[in-house]
């Protein structure tokens, strides 16, 4: 099985090794634009923020809901592994796969900001938690995916998901506490950004759980 | 091998017996002598592309003719009888006469009519 | 030797909610084939994905190769190579690409038989999936399977949409599979003709019932069509295993599954005519018979 789980992770990365190599090129290109000069940043940062929430987004969909309606699923079901195998295999890889352009990008943003001395490193505590919030985002647009066989809930769960992101930065990240000394020069790590950094980590471990106990235990599979 | 014999799914014989008759015609022509080892059942199933059980049973209905010898874990071989080959002839021959009778019955003809149209069909065989 | 079927169901019961599969019972010995004959919707396709551990049973037992199924799917399916015909493969690889990801997955890869089949299928092992015909890429997911000798081949519709030529050399690699006689397939077809000439054992599958398993033979022993031809008026005598009695004026034509010389005899002059029957015959009949009998 840990030979077959192996061989079924390479394949993912290799079916989607342009999507990864193509976002990834891209969000560092957000980054670059980034570094121009304020009006640039806001550009730039936009740039790199959609590039990571849609490869996140393609990336489920299609790795997922494409295997499915390509009858591909019936072929990865035909191999020796059981219901529980291959959705533990599709969560480990597929996040697996999201991590690799992730971790670039996200140091990519660090570095930007630690580097270029118009940008104030006060903003680092709040980009490391958009960063993880991302990540978190991924793992549930990722976790329905393997859950629902509707197109319409899936279109939902994306809607809902990219909302969130805005709603984040502006609801989470505009908290006081975060506010305050983003301008600054110096990082702040304060109470409250551990306490958001728990939560999110809580909630990437939980929406990770949850195909491990549900998906993974349905009895018939299509 | 197997090449020249041939199970035709549009012949109204079943294909047993298509089989059957179709060795029994190479045992009959001397092709297939007394003592030859018979393709493996499944060998020639998969020659012939017919099932395994219509072969088992092509076998087994020759086996009880007497026309092969099934020695078990060994294989299926030719009965070593003398005159078999003449003996599977003359079998054909007796089927065919058999099926001349009949039509001649109901078309009415008497036992003497049927003779000499056999004694005219031996005499057109001369001619040839 | 082993003795161990390669497949047994017992009572399975399946329930959807526009269709039950209902107290199937189905087995299947080393060495054999069986064609799975069935109409559209009769549940073909799913008594072969409990087969397969796709589906669970509501009730009932299913095990293949000695292994419970559902739950031993993952240690099953090592020696089951199963194919259906809406299977697909990943269209952004190649054919290669995928010989090789079995290759690594199955230590019974044979190469030189794969390089073999690709040549008899007519395959191109650097074209993308993708870019296969339907009947093509059928070929490939079926080389995959036969490439890997595995010990029972699950098939659903593995002829459907292949043209004569490709169909004749599946079957003959079928009937290369059972010359070793630890190895059986199972595959529901609609060509009767197939199934016909390469089955051992025959079921035929209706609305969710079993509705006969016999070896082919058997069938095609059982069953006749008898035409006689009889004073009008006269009554055709009541016999038991009679499935059909069309009457028209002097001509009556009795359908029976039960066929012995003795029903001729019993018959007397009246017969004209005893028919066999082509398994597409017989199945057309049997389905009819068992819809009359349950009223469907």
């Amino acid at each position: 099985m840990n030979m077959l789980a192996r061989k079924l992770i390479a394949k993912e990365f290799y079916l989607l090794r342009w999507l990864i190599i193509g976002s990834t090129v891209a969000g560092i290109a957000g980054l670059l634009i980034a570094a121009e000069g304020v009006m640039r940043f806001n550009i730039g940062m936009l740039m790199w923020l959609t590039t990571i929430v849609a490869f996140g987004v393609v990336l489920a969909t299609f790795a997922i809901a494409n295997e499915r309606k390509e009858r591909a699923l019936q072929f990865v079901l035909s191999l020796p592994l059981s219901h529980g195998d291959y959705v533990r295999i599709k969560v480990i890889g597929l996040f697996l796969c999201f991590l690799v352009p992730w971790v670039v990008l996200s140091l990519g943003a660090i570095v930007l900001i630690v580097v270029m001395p118009n940008l104030p490193d006060g903003m680092l505590p709040n980009i490391v938690l958009l960063c993880v919030f991302m990540l978190v985002n991924y793992a549930f647009v990722l976790c329905s995916a393997l859950h629902t066989t509707s197109e319409g809930m899936m279109t939902l769960v994306i809607i809902v998901t990219n909302m969130s992101i805005t709603l984040f930065i502006f609801l989470v990240l505009g908290v006081s506490a975060l506010r305050t000394d983003f301008q600054g020069p110096n990082p702040v790590w304060n109470d409250t950004f551990w306490i958001v950094l728990g939560v999110e980590l809580a909630t990437l471990a939980v929406t990770l759980a949850l195909p491990y106990l549900f998906a993974a235990r349905r009895r018939d599979f299509i | 091998m197997y090449s020249g014999i041939n199970i035709s799914q549009t012949d109204s014989r079943p294909m047993y017996l298509q089989i059957m008759e179709q060795i029994r015609a190479r045992i009959a022509a001397g092709d297939w002598p007394a003592g030859k080892e018979l393709p493996s059942i499944r060998a020639l199933a998969a020659a012939l592309s017919v099932s395994v059980i219509t072969i088992k049973r092509a076998y087994l209905d020759l086996e009880n003719e007497g026309v092969i010898v099934t020695r078990h874990g060994k294989g299926s071989f030719v009965a070593d009888v003398n005159g078999l080959a003449g003996e599977l002839q003359e079998g054909k021959l007796d089927e065919h006469l058999a099926a001349a009778a009949e039509l001649g019955t109901q078309l009415g003809l008497t036992e003497e009519d049927l003779s000499a149209r056999l004694r005219r069909a031996i005499r057109n065989v001369d001619k040839k | 030797m082993t003795t161990t079927r390669h497949i047994e169901m017992h009572g399975v019961r399946k329930a959807f909610r526009f269709f039950t599969l209902e107290d199937l019972s189905l087995d299947l010995e080393p060495g054999q084939i069986m064609g799975f004959v069935g109409p559209n919707g009769a549940g073909k396709s799913t008594t072969i994905r409990l087969l397969t551990g796709l589906l669970a049973p509501d009730a009932g037992e299913v095990r293949v190769l000695g292994h419970a199924m559902p739950e031993g799917q993952a240690l099953a399916k090592r020696d089951i190579g199963f194919v259906s015909d809406d299977m697909r493969l990943f269209s952004h690889a190649t054919l290669d690409w995928h010989m090789r990801f079995i290759a690594s997955i199955y230590p019974n890869w044979d190469e030189q038989y794969a390089k073999a089949l690709v040549r008899r299928f007519n395959l191109h092992p650097e074209q993308n999936v993708g870019g296969l015909s339907t009947g093509e890429h059928v070929k490939a997911v079926l080389l995959l399977a036969l490439a890997r000798r595995p010990r029972l081949l699950i098939l659903d519709e593995p002829t459907s949409g292949l043209d004569p030529v490709a169909r004749h050399e599946l079957l003959g690699e079928f009937m290369e599979v059972l010359k070793d006689d630890e190895r059986s397939i199972l595959f529901s077809s609609h060509n009767t003709v197939d199934v016909e000439r390469i089955s051992d054992r025959i079921t035929f599958i209706d609305r969710g019932r079993l509705v006969d398993s016999s070896d082919k033979e058997d069938f095609l022993e059982r069953w006749r069509r008898i035409q006689l031809q009889i004073p009008a008026g006269t009554a055709v005598p009541d016999l038991p295993h009679v499935v059909s009695k069309v009457v028209d004026g002097q001509f009556v034509t009795i359908t029976t599954n039960r066929y012995s010389p003795d029903l001729v005899s019993f018959l007397g002059s009246g017969v004209r005519e005893v028919q066999r029957m082509s398994l597409e015959e017989i199945f057309v009949a049997t389905v009819m018979h068992h819809r009359e009998l349950r009223g469907t």
